[in-house]
């Protein structure tokens, strides 16, 4: 995968998108790292409940999972105003403490982290809702459990997305066709969506198991996508532009 | 590598294909001999053979009659359990072996052997005549060979076929349509009066339909059901009160059985419990002499196990003992025991089943000659598993002859029977499995034939293979993925899902591709979005596979309940065509210099058009309405009574001839049309012919889709019409040659499984086998057969060429708006030249440098540069030889899996019409002509 070929009319008259970074301070470093094993955590002792009744336990995990993701992208992620001028400045020159340390953390981060969670929620998942349905998530029945599973992809997606993105259409439009460079917040959500579609994959099998009930595999891969490609996108990948050639 | 090598490479790797289907088959399904001639009654030392209880049979055959129709509470065989009760009648579950369709179970039922796979296939090309039994040892055989042997028969025409010449009095019914509950039934029962007052007979068959098509239309649970039941009860009672009070039938033995179950679906063929396990009654008075009556209705001890089950093959030798005649020479079958109390002499129990396993000891020498059968070599004390299956069970025929010889003339059957009972069965079990007869060499030889297609058909592709592009990588994915999915019996059955869920992240796929390229302002509207959406509506019209078979799908929770706006959707989709066709026609009728101007089609030539086409578009919607309401009337109820009055009226084999007839010549029509515009034009204009168009293409295209569409049935016609917009959205993609394959593939597959198909034998679709056809003409049936199950298929492999036409097609108009800038704008045409070079650098290799060159002053020199239909049929023809090559390991490795016959080696015969039939027939055979219709 080397730099793109394919890109005929390269967005101009923007800078192109960098890299998201991890705040640059030990919390943020060790908890970048906590919290895919917190999540993940946190679905292996859910899965049980979730399997055997879907929908309130889907439904009470995903206020978990929203708190350890608005944790996550307040404690390790540079937010979307900010983000856009310290990426182009090196990490290490981002040491300009605000007026009030407490105030500042409330306005930049808190606020902001609240806001994807409601972005996420309000917009993103009835859109990956419509997704699922558009790649074969039953349309007539389960609509809570579709509901859910798209709640569930929406938040391990897209909070950190639109935390660190915001919501400029541009940007958007750059994250829907993959031109962003790799970083572990794109990765996360590309593994997510990789994670959900693969989740599909044991549901034919003639074994006959409660998890392979609708949509249990599908929320399985997504968690297990978002810790895998979070991982490879801000180790193994990170720079790295998704070529199509 | 030049155009010429690859092309050799490609040609021989497609020859490579049927040799691997035809060698693999023959391994795989391998045809098992049978001994010619009728049986004799061989001397014996203990005499003459045991005098018959019986001298006449009859043999009522209800298809589809599953054990619990009879034996259960809920059985509308009230009088028949009577007789069970009573002594009179002795029940059985006959268990019938996959596959369970009728044809291989009457070979089973009258030869006593167990018919091999390869009758699935003889089963639809039925007149075949290694299929006929006419050459064959049966009952019915030895019956007639009696003196005054005579036979009759009503029901079932498969019966006349397999025994030609063989019944004096015979009234075949066919199951032409499967919603005739009553008629077909009728006709059988109108017989049997005058019948049972006649004496000249010695045996009578009856086969009844009626109940079959009950479960095929409506499931086992259908209201229907019972009437039915009840309707044939009163048939036993009609028949077994003449056998009391008739002199001359005073001692005919009667049997009542079905030839295969049905499963919760109504369907049969596979081995689901309730395919297997057909009820199987003998009744006579005489019975009550050895039996005091079993309690009936009962519940089985499993599933559909009533009482003792037995193998189907049973009834032959059974029947040969109670009738007096030699046991059928390819009998596998073992004399029911309960019946030997018909002797009362134990030395006559012996003989009949000496002779009985004598039979069989023949066809197991036979098939093991390496194995000592002489009663002269040692007897071993144990004959358990380290024996080969042969050696085992010569030394259980050992054991039998030293005790028939140690008893000497004073046969006891406490001492004497076990050991040929042990015997029979056995061999029985042995014979029927069929392990021991694949040819694993030929297994072998087949598979590395088709690995050789693989690898030519990726030698033929060298050039583009080498190069590693996101759109190789998914077809490689589907390659992989496809391979590893037929080992899992689970997969095979659910296809489906694999087409479904590779073909939503294809669609996917593109758009992100296309955004990449440029930002489609109505992102939501884009067209590789909308191919996703009319996806996701065709998955869901027809519920397939094994795991949610009957669950709700479009046409069932949508059409039955409004068949007014189903009909409607029909009628859109033909009126949709027959505009289409109009168009064509009128083209070709206006003059070549017309056609220059835009649009520029006279009203006559218009006029013209609509006044050819429509006749030919109303006589096929005509024929689906008349063919669907005799077919498949739920879907024509709430239709005025006067259209449907009128309509039932026509006779369809005439209209359908039209029909056929019409398209035929329509595309005679529009090639000579084609032809002499061409010409005219060349003569005219001299060296300007390039502005040429496919038009010629897209009417043939168009009338194919007439052709295909009445071979559909009536619930999925609509689905024309999402082809249709597909194919429209398909063509506002503009995709490169190589991503137009793919789509073509997936919308084959795809589209194949939306039509209702499966990997099962049951869900193939003969309700349009027979338009147009009067008689029996195999060629012709199976032609519509396979037409009418991959009729999808059919349809996307022609767009797949017709969009490489269009692609070809825009690249010259190109050339052309290069002379006369103003046409296109010039960013379209940059755009358009960038996609080119990269489609073209995926053909070509890279250090040709004359390559580009020569794609951008649009000469393409036809020896070096393969053409676009090429690489499309080379990228077909590897996914085809890849695909059977996976199928053909999966048979060979899971060869002694459970499911091998009723997931794997149907999946096999489904490979062979892929490979065979579509790939070479339809995306090399008509794509060719569809390429050669286009103008480049």
């Amino acid at each position: 995968m080397s730099s793109t070929t394919t890109v005929t009319k390269p967005p101009k008259a923007r800078p192109t998108a960098s890299t998201v970074d991890i705040l640059n301070n030990d919390t943020a470093r060790i908890y970048t790292h906590i919290h895919p094993i917190l999540v993940l955590s946190l679905y292996v002792f859910r899965f049980k409940p979730i399997v055997a009744d879907p929908v309130p336990t889907l439904l009470n995990t995903l206020i978990l999972l929203g708190i350890l993701q608005v944790a996550y992208v307040s404690v390790c992620l540079p937010a979307t105003g900010t983000a856009s001028t310290p990426s182009v400045v090196k990490p290490g020159a981002r040491k300009k403490p605000g007026p009030s340390k407490l105030e500042s953390n409330v306005q930049g981060r808190i606020i902001p982290a609240f806001l994807s969670l409601l972005l996420s929620t309000m917009v993103g998942t009835p859109l990956i809702g419509i997704m699922l349905i558009l790649f074969g998530a039953p349309l007539t029945t389960h609509f809570p459990h579709t509901f859910l599973c798209a709640a569930h992809i929406s938040l391990l997606a897209s909070i950190p997305l639109i935390y660190v993105h915001g919501v400029d259409g541009e940007r958007w439009r750059e994250i829907v066709a993959l031109l962003l460079p790799i970083d572990e917040v794109f990765g996360a959500a590309l593994g997510t969506f990789m994670g959900a579609w693969l989740g599909a994959v044991p549901i034919p099998l003639d074994w006959d198991r409660e998890w392979q009930k609708w949509p249990v595999t599908i929320v399985t891969g997504a968690y297990i996508g978002f810790a895998v490609g979070k991982l490879a996108g801000g180790l193994l990948f990170k720079g790295r532009k998704i070529s199509f050639n | 590598m030049g155009g010429r090598a690859s092309s050799i490479l490609l040609a021989i790797a497609n020859l490579l294909i049927p040799a691997a289907v035809l060698i693999f088959a023959t391994g795989f399904f391998p045809y098992k001999p049978f001994l010619p001639g009728l049986a004799k009654f061989q001397e014996l030392e203990y005499g003459d053979p045991p005098e018959a209880p019986f001298d006449k049979v009859i043999f009522m055959v209800v298809d589809a009659l599953r054990s619990d129709f009879v034996y259960s509470r809920d059985s509308g065989f009230k009088f028949t359990q009577s007789l069970i009760s009573s002594g009179a009648a002795v029940p059985f579950t006959a268990h019938a072996t996959s596959p369970t369709i009728t044809m291989p179970r009457v070979k089973a039922i009258t030869t006593g052997s167990i018919p091999s796979f390869l009758d699935v296939i003889l089963n639809f090309a039925e007149s075949d005549t290694t299929s006929t039994l006419a050459h064959q040892d049966t009952w019915l055989a030895q019956l007639k060979a009696k003196e005054n042997g005579k036979l009759i028969m009503y029901g079932d025409d498969t019966w006349l076929k397999l025994f030609p010449d063989t019944f004096s009095r015979a009234d075949g019914t066919s199951s032409f349509f499967v919603s005739d509950f009553t008629e077909v039934d009728n006709n059988v029962t109108r017989h049997v009066p005058e019948e049972l007052l006649a004496s000249d007979w010695n045996a009578m068959i009856m086969h009844y339909l009626g109940l079959d098509h009950i479960g095929h239309k409506a499931g086992p649970h259908s209201s229907n059901m019972l009437p039915k039941q009840i309707e044939m009860d009163g048939i036993v009672k009609d028949i077994y009160d003449a056998i009391e009070n008739e002199a001359h039938l005073e001692s005919t033995l009667f049997v009542l059985c079905g030839d295969h179950g049905m499963n919760d679906g109504g369907n049969h063929g596979g081995s689901a419990p309730g395919e297997t396990s057909p009820a199987l009654v003998f009744m006579s008075p005489k019975l009550r002499t050895i039996t005091n009556g079993t309690e009936c209705p009962t519940t089985p001890t499993r599933d559909f196990d009533y009482y003792t089950k037995i193998e189907q093959s049973d009834i032959a030798p059974t029947l040969a003992g109670l009738l007096g005649f030699p046991v059928p020479l390819n009998n596998l079958g073992v004399f029911i025991p309960e019946f030997l109390s018909f002797w009362s002499s134990g030395a006559d129990q012996v003989q009949l089943l000496l002779r009985n396993a004598m039979q069989i000891q023949t066809i197991v020498k036979a098939t093991f000659p390496n194995s000592d059968f002489s009663r002269s070599s040692q007897r071993s004390s144990h004959c358990e598993s380290p024996l080969s299956s042969g050696d085992e069970l010569a030394c259980k025929w050992r054991t039998a002859l030293e005790i028939l010889e140690i008893a000497g003339q004073d046969l006891d059957p406490k001492v004497c029977l076990p050991p040929l009972v042990e015997f029979c069965k056995s061999a029985q079990d042995t014979m029927s499995s069929t392990a021991s007869n694949y040819d694993l060499s030929r297994l072998a030889l087949g598979s590395a034939v088709s690995f050789v297609s693989v690898i030519l058909s990726l030698a033929a592709l060298r050039p583009q293979v080498s190069q590693i592009t996101s759109t190789g990588v998914f077809f490689a994915l589907i390659l992989v993925l496809y391979g590893l999915m037929m080992f899992a019996s689970s997969y095979v059955e659910e296809e489906q899902h694999f087409w479904y869920w590779t073909a939503s992240a294809w669609f996917f796929y593109l758009f992100l591709f296309e955004s990449r390229k440029a930002w489609f302002g109505n992102f939501a509207l884009h067209p590789a979005l909308m191919l996703l959406a009319l996806l996701r509506v065709t998955r869901r019209w027809n519920q397939t596979g094994q795991k949610h078979a009957g669950a709700p799908d479009i046409v069932h929770s949508a059409f039955l309940n409004t068949p007014l706006v189903l009909w409607t959707l029909i009628g859109a989709t033909y009126l949709d065509i027959t505009f289409r066709l109009a168009r064509h026609i009128a083209q070709s009728l206006s003059e070549s210099k017309d056609n220059e101007a835009e649009n520029g089609v006279p009203d006559i030539a218009r006029i013209g058009g609509a006044l050819t086409v429509l006749p030919l578009g109303a006589m096929a919607f005509l024929f689906k309405l008349s063919f669907t309401a005799k077919d498949a009337p739920e879907l024509v109820a709430g239709m005025t009574g006067t259209i449907l009055g009128w309509v039932e009226g026509l006779s369809l084999v005439g209209i359908a001839r039209l029909v056929f007839w019409g398209i035929g010549t329509s595309m005679v029509w529009l090639v000579v049309s084609h032809w002499r515009r061409k010409r005219g034009r060349k003569g005219e204009q001299g060296v300007e012919s390039t502005q040429e168009d496919l038009d010629l293409a897209i009417g043939l295209f168009d009338l194919l889709s007439l052709f295909l569409v009445t071979q559909t049935r009536a619930q999925n016609i609509p689905l024309y019409l999402i082809f249709r917009a597909q194919l429209f959205f398909l063509t506002h993609l503009n995709l490169p040659p190589i991503q137009i394959t793919i789509s073509s593939l997936l919308l084959s597959h795809t589209s194949f499984f939306a039509l209702g198909n499966s990997n099962a034998i049951s869900s193939i679709d003969l309700s349009n086998a027979y338009n147009g056809v009067a008689g029996y003409n195999v060629l012709a049936v199976g032609l519509l057969v396979f037409m009418g199950n991959w009729a999808g298929p059919i349809y996307w492999a022609s767009v797949g060429t017709l969009l490489l036409g269009l692609y070809e097609e825009e690249l010259s108009k190109e050339k052309s708006a290069k002379q006369d800038p103003i046409k296109i704008k010039p960013w379209v045409a940059a755009e358009r030249a960038q996609l080119k070079m990269q489609a073209d650098a995926d053909l070509k290799t890279p250090q040709d440098p004359s390559s580009i060159f020569t794609l951008l002053t649009g000469l393409s020199e036809s020896e070096q540069v393969p053409s676009y239909f090429f690489s499309h049929i080379a990228w077909l023809t590897l996914f085809t030889s890849f695909s059977l090559l996976a199928v053909m390991a999966a048979c060979t490795a899971l060869r002694t899996h459970l499911f091998i016959w009723t997931v794997f080696s149907p999946k096999y015969l489904y490979a062979m019409a892929w490979g065979v039939a579509f790939h070479l027939g339809i995306s090399i055979g008509w794509g060719s002509v569809m390429w050669w219709a286009s103008p480049y």
